[in-house]
């Protein structure tokens, strides 16, 4: 664990440049270049709003905001792992003519998506000015569940990069796991939405503790109780532990599969 | 004491990879091969129990016919491959010029490049910075600099690669077979870098198949077969070595 805090710093720099690199490319050569980044969630927040406010009712107000104050955590988490999955493997060429440290790649997908992330709460910001939705001083909580939910992405993104490099049916089954997943926590319901005595099985996917604390703070301007929270850093922590002490257990092997 | 500060000591290096035959087996084959325990793949020593040191300030040239294990020891030195066995002695900061251009972008500009690519050697954001305009000078790129690098011609990306690595200060250079870089003037440019570091008592590594560059850079060669050592000396007896060894058919058709 050390040892990651020491890489990382050391390598600050490169992980940064990686990032960048990263959203320079995705934008490179479209018109608009990094106001996609603004753009593009504020588009998706358009379909949404006219989706549910139209189409589907749910009996929850302001439904866009109930969904994108997790939605936009969910697809940091989600396109972080996309990225990581197949960051050592996509970097194969370079592992294998310099001595380089490995885990600048999984951690520069995770920044490059927390930068997509910090830019798409600007619109969702707006949003909620515009539907006249309360802007409650809890947002001030949200770096908390931010580092929580960026502590569990890292462990899950080092165990698939690692994965991924020995079996690379990962990735696609990375996918479909991952869109299961968005289906069991309760992103586009609430969990009151589920029968209490069902309510446990829910419980037991350790990303909702940390989802629970957006939607709290930015839809319901209230903070999570202690045991969420606490519950919240444990998952971050037990899966960082893991994710990385298998990485860096392997990390020297890569350069053999790859 | 003296022997403490010799930059590259390898002890009984062996490197062996695992080779995988992919075969295009029928489902009935591999059931059959599973069944019997057969494996898909066997093990390759593409080094075996090397063991050398090379004194500060040497120039050794490794020199050996493809796949015999020359660049394997090169990336082994460089950190890239951690060796099955022995022990790798590296002292100083290195330089490894292995495949120039690795690493660079299509998408992002020469200067862009020589930023990210000098992160990735392990130099800070400020060294680059600093080295620049001299990267950008010694490669001749001019106004290109500014445009991605998936526009320049083969030549200008491999001047602009070679200036990136060779721009800089180690201790150590390994160099693999990479002086075959732009038209006349510029390999020239190549060679008076190589002669200059060589001149700044750089310990320098360097594989390549033009047995006269060896013979005009290297103080040593070393030839290597089938991953050991098979001659070590003065360049010219070790050059007479490996040629002979390779045109045994020309002799004897003769």
């Amino acid at each position: 664990m050390i040892e990651l805090v020491r890489e990382t710093y050391r390598y600050r720099e490169l992980i940064w440049a990686l990032a960048l690199k990263e959203l320079k490319i995705r934008y490179k050569r479209s018109v608009l270049g990094f106001l996609w980044a603004l753009l593009n969630p504020a588009l998706l927040m358009l379909v949404m709003t006219l989706v549910f406010s139209t189409l589907l009712r749910f009996p929850i107000p302001h439904y866009a905001i109930f969904l994108l104050s997790v939605l936009l955590p969910w697809t940091f988490f989600s396109q972080s792992l996309a990225y990581a999955v197949e960051s050592i493997v996509g970097n194969g060429d370079l592992l294998k003519k310099v001595r380089i440290s490995k885990l600048v790649f999984p951690m520069a997908a995770i920044v490059s998506n927390l930068i997509n992330l910090g830019l798409s709460l600007i619109p969702l910001a707006v949003l909620v000015l515009l539907m006249r939705h309360p802007f409650y001083w809890t947002w001030l909580y949200l770096p908390v569940p931010l580092l929580a939910l960026t502590i569990f992405t890292m462990g899950m993104s080092f165990f698939f990069a690692v994965a991924n490099v020995y079996y690379r049916d990962v990735a696609h089954i990375l996918q479909i796991v991952l869109s299961a997943w968005f289906y069991v926590t309760p992103i586009i319901y609430s969990l009151d939405f589920i029968p209490p005595n069902h309510q446990w099985i829910f419980k037991l996917n350790p990303i909702i503790y940390v989802i629970n604390g957006f939607r709290l703070a930015v839809y319901y301007g209230m903070l999570p109780k202690a045991p969420s929270i606490i519950a919240s850093f444990v998952c971050a922590f037990l899966s960082l532990f893991i994710g990385f002490s298998i990485f860096r257990k392997n990390q020297n092997a890569f350069v053999f599969y790859i | 004491m003296d022997s403490d500060l010799t930059p590259i000591r390898l002890e009984n290096i062996t490197q062996r990879f695992r080779v995988i035959q992919e075969r295009p087996d029928t489902l009935r084959e591999l059931l059959s091969k599973f069944l019997r325990h057969e494996s898909h793949f066997h093990d390759f020593d593409a080094v075996k129990n090397v063991s050398f040191e090379v004194p500060k300030g040497q120039m050794l040239g490794l020199i050996g016919r493809n796949g015999s294990g020359k660049s394997t020891l090169l990336k082994i030195i460089a950190g890239v491959y951690e060796p099955t066995a022995g022990k790798v002695d590296v002292k100083g900061s290195l330089a490894p010029l292995i495949e120039l251009g690795t690493g660079f972008h299509h998408d992002l500009t020469g200067r862009e490049n020589i930023l990210l690519n000098g992160l990735l050697m392990g130099y800070s954001k400020r060294q680059m910075q600093e080295r620049e305009e001299r990267i950008i000078t010694f490669a001749e790129i001019g106004d290109f600099i500014d445009a991605p690098v998936k526009q320049y011609s083969s030549g200008m990306y491999m001047r602009l690669a070679f200036s990136v690595a060779t721009e800089v200060d180690p201790d150590i250079l390994l160099i693999d077979e990479i002086l075959a870089v732009g038209d006349a003037p510029f390999q020239q440019k190549c060679f008076e870098r190589m002669q200059s570091f060589r001149q700044a008592g750089k310990t320098i590594m360097f594989v390549s198949h033009s047995m006269e560059q060896v013979a005009r850079l290297c103080d040593r060669v070393i030839l290597i077969d089938q991953g050991s050592i098979m001659a070590d000396g003065a360049p010219e007896e070790v050059i007479a070595a490996y040629e002979s060894s390779v045109t045994p058919e020309v002799v004897g058709a003769d």
